[in-house]
């Protein structure tokens, strides 16, 4: 099946939050009791409960604030370092664009947090058996043919779902058709090999906190030497038996022949 | 026999009272951490998920890499007069690993399905082969260490079995460690947003090989000088001085290629540029380079039990320095977050280093670790 994707535009989004609620919904998520830090911002950041978040940007603009709002979740990337770092194999990329999560396989290791260069795995530190949790592109809706809660609900369509190859056109066309209101780059086209949520944007992502990351996936190289590591064992084991062999057989001739010049000795 | 047990109980060396009272309360707080969770006994969090306790286990990995340099050297090498370290250090390595086991367990979010990883393989995954490995290797250093059971018992039949396949245990327990010592490694390639650049490298799975080897040897170093002070048992200190000639060659070879990796990638300027990150790079370049370097290059020092003991000290605290920077100080902050062990997290941990310290003594006292004691008494036993 082909990949698909959200598309976010993030000039659209008006900080309804309709989303991050309809997400609550959907994924049966309990709410957390409010906290007051002077944002709207709420809860302060994603955790093991939310598996998304409207961020409330505050930037400075010719002498003027604007707002900004970022939907931040699971970007669903194209070669997810968290599936490929997953002890277990509980993290796995689908054809169709998600990275699904199998809570029955999961150990509550931890790599995949460090491993995701977005660090979106969050882990439920207020449980006796904890595990991580993750936005999961609403899997089950998206095999009865419906399409992810958050983009379902969104007020001002921001939020866009189809084919990756159709955002990517929706995103290009919306940025060269209104010159000068967005910059001129497509986050998550080319970010580590390229991610499954895409978003466009008036303002600099750096500016919204999202990370300047290179194309090229970390996993490329991991798999690489990963793959290698057997092969370098292996090469191992035979090399010390070579050794052992002939060290082992020099050391006996050398024994022989002592022995042979002793008895040839005592002969005399 | 329990009398007998309760009287040796306090015939054991005055020190050794304070490390069983730690281990005991280590083992209380750990076992109310897998009763009420990670969140509540832990400072571990969203930005850090890793703390001290993957940084020591690092660290006891590498420092039990003794284990497999020493059998390389004395069994494929064939130098024998390393030979008589062999039990010991074995017995260090056996003990490091049980350890490492151990505070995985308190880790894990779900301890209970730590077995996950044998029926759910993921090959791409370098924390998969550095569990199979360290499973494996666990299973191999018993086997290795089995014949100072089986002679203490007896059994004399099981003992000439494991006699016999010492050579391929050797190979398999070497191609073993190669791999998940460089696997452990290989762990931060996947890292490379989240580790400074004076960490990371995608040589790191070579560089965490190569400072494993040099980190056993120290642990040969140290380990055989304590068992000379405590229980006044212990190797000739020719024998280490022989051993410990290697060490600024595997030390040298290893920052070849760190600071060869960062001239390679033009990041050799960060050396000096980054702040607190170059604080902790250059104490590793004086703890696990220039000192213990120049320390073992004296044949003065090599020969002198306590000299060589304290420059092994300073090459486990180098290469605990760098295993606790590439685990923790050495990450990027995430804005939000901050990460400093909690009590429980420092008693848990020591009460496992403890129960090791408990276990690796009383093993020194009743067990046969140097041959040379029995020799006569045990033909079977002698050199292979």
């Amino acid at each position: 099946m082909e990949n698909h994707a959200v598309l976010v535009d993030l000039s659209k989004c008006i900080g309804c939050r309709g989303c991050q609620v309809a997400c609550k919904q959907w994924q049966d998520l309990p709410g957390l009791k409010t906290q007051n830090t002077g944002s709207y911002q709420n809860p302060p950041r994603r955790n093991a409960k939310t598996y998304m978040l409207i961020e409330f940007h505050e930037l400075e603009k010719a002498n003027q604030v604007q707002w900004v709002f970022a939907k931040r979740q699971c970007m669903h990337c194209n070669e997810p370092a968290c599936a490929s770092a997953c002890t277990v194999g509980a993290l796995i990329k689908r054809e169709d664009g998600p990275v699904v999560y199998d809570t029955e396989k999961c150990i509550g290791c931890r790599y995949c947090m460090y491993a995701c260069p977005f660090g979106v795995p969050m882990f439920e530190w207020d449980k006796e058996f904890s595990l991580v949790s993750k936005c999961n592109f609403c899997v089950d809706r998206l095999d009865s043919g419906e399409q992810p809660s958050c983009t379902k609900t969104c007020p001002p369509g921001a939020l866009k779902y189809g084919t990756r190859e159709a955002m990517l056109d929706v995103a290009y066309n919306r940025i060269y058709t209104n010159p000068g209101k967005y910059i001129k780059h497509v986050y998550g086209e080319r970010e580590v090999g390229g991610t499954s949520w895409l978003y466009i944007s008036s303002v600099p992502f750096e500016d919204l906190g999202f990370p300047k990351l290179p194309e090229r996936s970390d996993v490329e190289l991991s798999h690489t030497v990963m793959h290698l590591t057997p092969t370098i064992a292996g090469g191992m084991a035979l090399a010390l038996s070579g050794l052992y062999w002939v060290i082992n057989r020099r050391r006996q001739a050398e024994k022989l022949a002592a022995e042979s010049t002793k008895e040839s000795h005592d002969a005399k | 026999m329990l009398s007998k047990i309760w009287k040796e109980a306090f015939r054991q060396p005055l020190w050794f009272y304070p490390f069983v009272a730690l281990a005991i309360f280590g083992t209380g707080v750990g076992l109310y951490r897998l009763v009420v969770g990670l969140g509540p006994t832990t400072n571990l969090n969203d930005g850090y998920p890793w703390g001290i306790w993957i940084g020591f286990d690092l660290f006891m990995v590498a420092f039990s890499g003794g284990a497999f340099t020493l059998a390389t050297i004395v069994y494929i090498f064939q130098i024998e007069e390393l030979h008589k370290a062999m039990r010991l250090t074995v017995l260090t390595g056996l003990l490091g690993y049980l350890s490492v086991l151990a505070i995985l367990a308190f880790d894990l979010g779900r301890w209970d399905r730590a077995y996950h990883f044998v029926i759910y393989p993921n090959i791409n995954s370098a924390l998969f082969e550095v569990s199979w490995c360290i499973a494996i290797y666990s299973t191999i250093l018993i086997t290795e260490f089995s014949p100072v059971l089986f002679h203490k018992l007896g059994w004399d039949r099981a003992l000439a079995f494991v006699k016999r396949i010492t050579i391929p245990l050797v190979i398999a327990g070497a191609s073993l460690s190669t791999l998940h010592q460089s696997s452990l490694g290989s762990m931060f390639l996947v890292m490379s947003h989240r580790l400074h650049p004076l960490w990371y490298s995608p040589f790191v799975s070579l560089l965490f090989f190569v400072s494993a080897i040099a980190a056993g040897m120290a642990t040969i170093v140290c380990a055989t000088t304590l068992s000379f002070v405590t229980f006044k048992r212990s190797l000739d200190q020719r024998i280490i001085a022989e051993l410990s000639s290697y060490l600024p060659w595997a030390l040298g070879f290893y920052w070849v290629l760190r600071l060869g990796e960062l001239l390679g990638a033009g990041e050799f300027a960060l050396i000096w540029s980054s702040g607190n990150y170059s604080l902790l790079f250059l104490g590793e370049v004086v703890l696990f380079g220039v000192a213990p370097m120049v320390l073992f290059s004296m044949r003065s020092i090599r020969m002198n039990r306590w000299a060589s003991f304290l420059s092994g000290q300073v090459v486990l605290f180098g290469v605990l320095l760098n295993r606790f920077n590439t685990t923790w100080l050495g990450f990027l902050p995430v804005e939000g977050y901050q990460y400093t062990p909690s009590w429980m997290e420092v008693a848990i941990q020591a009460g496992v280093l403890a129960a090791t310290v408990v276990v690796y003594s009383l093993a020194a006292h009743y067990l046969p670790l140097f041959e040379d004691e029995h020799h006569q008494a045990q033909p079977v036993m002698a050199k292979s």
